[in-house]
């Protein structure tokens, strides 16, 4: 049994790693190589050239603002989120179940998109209504800015920041609260003295992975930033190979060395977060209930917050998408722009077969490569969880790497690899890549499933004379449902939209649903482009629902 | 059916440091018992019960359950805990979350490809021979601690296994349920011809419901006996130390005498019972709480001391008074009636039956 375990281990070890440390390793090699096609004698030109690029100074200030900007604004907000969820009597809570599942349903390019509809300074639909209003000459915003870019991401990241605060301050011991009442602090001085200290080690982790994902961050940035020429790391890597006529893979394998080292070393500081995190959980015993806190006058100001947030989040870039999708051309919701409309847009979107075949490729990777992904998943998370030896260890490093992946530049380093094998510019390239980059998200949910299946339970079933296999079938299977479900829907909502790495690994006759979007994005076709992100939103929300009926169901059916 | 365990070590390796959790154990456990494993955490007690189940392998040794040897290093046999067809209640009780009680309870049965209306019946049965009657289709997750215990036994017994294993299953229960399931547990097992090992570290669990009991340290076996004889008549001050509370007291051997043999200490000279110690050598004199009586009056007969009370604290059922005598400090427990008061002088008598002396 040992034996067989440790077998199991080593050869996922062998598969994580080439899907990890391949790309990083090839990324290091092209760095030091002339070309993709003078792969393997080795320079150290690229480098030279890429980092006395005077261009290069501007970029990054950017991206240092930008990434700052958008982890403080989200952390800031998933703070004031989590405390009104978990500790206070703020009426209708179910919002905040929503806003945690949102980055599941509406895609970071598509709401990105909906604002540049709204508030870009030619014909924003914001802004042209404001001007109509006020009579102003130019247009109030701008989105095309630094600060536009950290708003819109900061909103996009503000989930994933809650749903690493949420927790801690759920689980958070009120004894502790209650003690400091006791010696006399009152609510204000408790929650700044002993509250948000308790809860550091979380808002510092939902900080940090704020700042991964700003760094990795693209829709944002090319959505928002290049029309008006501000750069970031990560669109001055995708012009470096997507634009021009010389894409120039080495001198992008360079600078992206740098993003990845960065990236790496920031999930690093979080693993060690939220290690030291699991230090301060402190509770919990059963039957225990945190104290509510009565917001009583501010209950309904809150309120008004949170319902405009979600507003802002939710209903919004829909909203606009579809009213964008319908228009000719970009007008402000009115008698002449309602009596204008037609389905011209989706009717043309649908006879494109460029976009048709998007969405096939786009389809059969979420569908496909989140299959594919949530098996092997399913081998890591146990070989992790239950059989806990050196070589799991190792497992458990490697594939928490690829959490720390910039797409464009983990795009490039798998380029440099696929170039060298007959899956260039196949489809089976693209599927890799996404498993490789997304394996951490298929791997946490049934990690944590694996953990809930105590070792009695599949013991006590061989006890009861039933063999392994029927132990898996009959008990292990069905408890780890949940979490199979949960990780196939994370998986396959993320593969429908993927972007960052598709634009690098994207060929003709493998486009998908976003690189198709940006296309349109850049041609300024925004009727097109909302119909095609509407069929987008749709096809996820669906997955998410069909897989939550067909949990509902397996589960059902065991019971 | 009779588990016989023979030269059985067990060790792991945990942070670069070997533990020698079963240490050369041969133990022989007879058929039809309670037996039980009784030590103090991390002792092996748990492990040795996971060998018998299979759900550890020695690393060396032989256990044979019945005529069948499940384990034998030396002949490379290792019989698969399904096939063992033995039964086994978990700490955690192990109750499947997904299922419901004639789902966990009938799962033996339908492992073992029983006819429907065949499990139906029997799990109707066991059920109510636990007191769970009418509870099958209730989702197991949704009962109290206590029945999700009978459930676990119910589950071990239904199949009608020869060997039945407990793994402390009773302490994840609170004080009170304990107790009662302590009573419903030694009622089911004595009406059942079956051989039952059961794992604690609660020693009044161990006197309360075993015939038999063995008391593990360090991953070996120190003594083996019946629950009377392992409190009154134990040969180690280990275990006389550890099956309840006990004032140890150095002694050395003077002589024998009209049947009883006798110690000079700090009580004085001492009457025990006979014991084979060489005359001069040192013993340890082990006195149990409850058997040091105040004497009303004037004492007479054997063991006479007197002493001085030095604490006295009121716990309900008795009062535990700590007693000074010379250097020697000595825990007595007195009916909770007494006119006592701290400070005060008294005398008792000690029965040499009760003086237990023990080598070393």
């Amino acid at each position: 049994m040992d034996q067989k375990r440790s077998k199991l281990t080593l050869s996922l070890v062998a598969i994580v790693g080439v899907l990890t440390i391949g790309p990083v390793l090839m990324l290091v090699l092209g760095s030091f190589s002339k070309g993709l096609t003078a792969f393997g004698s080795f320079t150290l030109e690229k480098y030279i050239a890429a980092y006395t690029d005077p261009a290069l100074l501007e970029v990054l200030v950017n991206t240092v603002v930008f990434v700052l900007g958008s982890a403080l604004t989200a952390t800031g907000l998933a703070l004031f989120l989590a405390y009104l969820n978990t500790r206070t009597d703020i009426p209708f809570k179910f919002l905040f179940r929503i806003i945690s599942i949102l980055p599941m349903m509406i895609p970071h390019l598509l709401f990105a998109v909906s604002w540049a509809l709204l508030l870009n300074p030619s014909n924003g639909m914001l802004n042209l209504a404001l001007m109509n209003v006020f009579g102003l000459e130019q247009a109030p915003f701008n989105i095309y800015t630094l600060w536009g870019m950290i708003l819109v991401e900061g909103l996009l990241d503000l989930p994933i920041c809650y749903l690493i605060i949420a927790p801690a301050m759920a689980q958070f011991d009120v004894a502790l609260e209650e003690s400091s009442r006791v010696f006399g602090a009152n609510t204000w001085r408790t929650l700044l003295r002993v509250t948000l200290p308790v809860l550091r080690p979380a808002i510092l982790a939902a900080f940090v992975l704020g700042l991964v994902r700003g760094l990795a961050s693209f829709a944002t940035p090319s959505v928002l930033g290049m029309p008006g020429r501000v750069n970031v790391l990560a669109t001055y890597l995708y012009q470096m190979i997507a634009t021009g006529f010389s894409p120039d893979y080495g001198a992008a394998a360079a600078v992206g060395m740098s993003v990845l080292v960065t990236s790496i070393s920031l999930i690093v500081v979080y693993r060690a977060l939220t290690a030291e995190g699991e230090k301060y959980v402190t509770i919990a015993g059963r039957g225990y209930r945190p104290t509510m806190i009565e917001l009583k006058g501010a209950k309904y100001p809150m309120f008004t917050v949170v319902a405009l947030l979600s507003f802002i989040l939710i209903v919004l870039p829909v909203t606009v998408l579809f009213y964008t999708s319908l228009v000719p051309y970009s007008m402000v919701p009115s008698a002449r722009a309602f009596s204008l409309m037609s389905w011209k847009h989706w009717i043309e979107v649908l006879e494109d077969p460029i976009s048709l075949l998007s969405l096939r490729n786009s389809i059969f990777l979420g569908v496909v490569g989140a299959t594919l992904g949530v098996v092997l998943s399913i081998f890591v998370a146990y070989a992790i969880v239950k059989v806990k030896t050196r070589t799991s260890g190792i497992l458990e490093s490697l594939s928490f790497l690829s959490f720390s992946f910039p797409g464009i530049v983990i795009g490039v380093g798998f380029m440099w690899f696929f170039v060298q094998t007959p899956l260039y510019a196949t489809i089976w390239a693209l599927l890799i890549g996404y498993i490789a980059t997304y394996l951490p998200y298929g791997i946490r949910p049934l990690a944590s499933a694996f953990v809930q299946v105590h070792a009695h339970l599949e013991e006590s079933s061989l006890v009861c004379g039933a063999s392994p296999l029927t132990t898996m079938r009959r008990i292990i299977a069905p408890l780890l449902v949940p979490g199979i479900v949960s990780a196939w829907i994370l998986m396959a909502s993320m593969f429908v939209r993927e972007l960052t790495l598709s634009v690098v690994l994207s060929r003709p006759g493998t486009e998908v649903l976003a690189v198709q979007i940006l296309r349109f994005a850049d041609d300024g076709l925004w009727g097109k482009l909302s119909a095609l992100g509407i069929i987008m939103i749709f096809i996820s929300t669906t997955l998410v629902l069909l897989a939550t009926l067909i949990g509902g169901k397996l589960r059902a059916v065991e019971a | 059916m009779e588990i016989r365990i023979q030269g059985v070590s067990k060790r792991y390796f945990s942070g670069g440091k070997t533990i020698i959790a079963l240490d050369n154990v041969t133990l022989t456990i007879p058929a039809n018992q309670i037996f039980t494993l009784l030590g103090p955490s991390g002792c092996g007690k748990t492990t040795l019960l996971r060998c018998i189940v299979g759900l550890e392998a020695p690393d060396t040794g032989e256990i044979r359950i019945g005529d069948e040897v499940v384990f034998s290093k030396d002949r490379n046999i290792s019989v698969p805990t399904e096939k063992r067809g033995l039964g086994m209640v978990f700490q955690t009780y192990a109750i499947w979350p997904h299922m419901n009680v004639f789902d966990n309870v009938g799962y033996p049965l339908q492992i073992r490809n029983v006819a429907k209306d065949v499990i139906r019946e029997r799990v109707a049965k066991t059920l109510s021979f636990v007191h769970l009657e009418g509870m099958e289709q209730r989702p197991a997750t949704k009962l109290s601690g206590g029945q999700q215990q009978r459930v676990a036994l119910a589950r071990a017994l239904v199949a009608e296994p020869k060997v039945i294993l407990f793994d402390e299953p009773l302490s994840n229960l609170d004080a009170k349920l304990r107790e009662e399931t302590r009573k419903d547990l030694k009622t089911f097992l004595g009406e059942l011809k079956i051989t039952a090992v059961y794992v604690t570290h609660d020693r009044i669990e161990a006197l309360a419901l075993s015939d038999t009991i063995a008391i593990m340290r360090d991953g070996k076996i120190i003594e083996v006996g019946a629950p009377k004889k392992i409190y009154f008549d134990s040969e180690h001050r280990f275990v006389a130390d550890f099956i309840g509370r006990a004032n140890l007291i150095q002694t050395r051997v003077r002589g024998t005498e009209g049947g009883h043999t006798i110690v000079d200490c700090g009580l004085g000279t001492i009457a025990c019972e006979q014991r084979d110690l060489p005359v001069g050598s040192e013993a340890t004199l082990c006195i149990r709480p409850e058997f040091i009586r105040l004497a009303r009056g004037e004492a007479g007969g054997k063991n006479v001391v007197n002493g001085r009370v030095e604490s006295l604290v009121f716990i309900g059922e008795a009062y535990e008074a700590e007693i000074r005598v010379g250097n020697e400090l000595l825990l007595a427990k007195i009916e909770p009636d007494a006119q006592i008061e701290e400070g005060a002088a008294v005398t008792f008598a000690l029965d040499p039956a009760h003086c237990l002396l023990l080598a070393i």
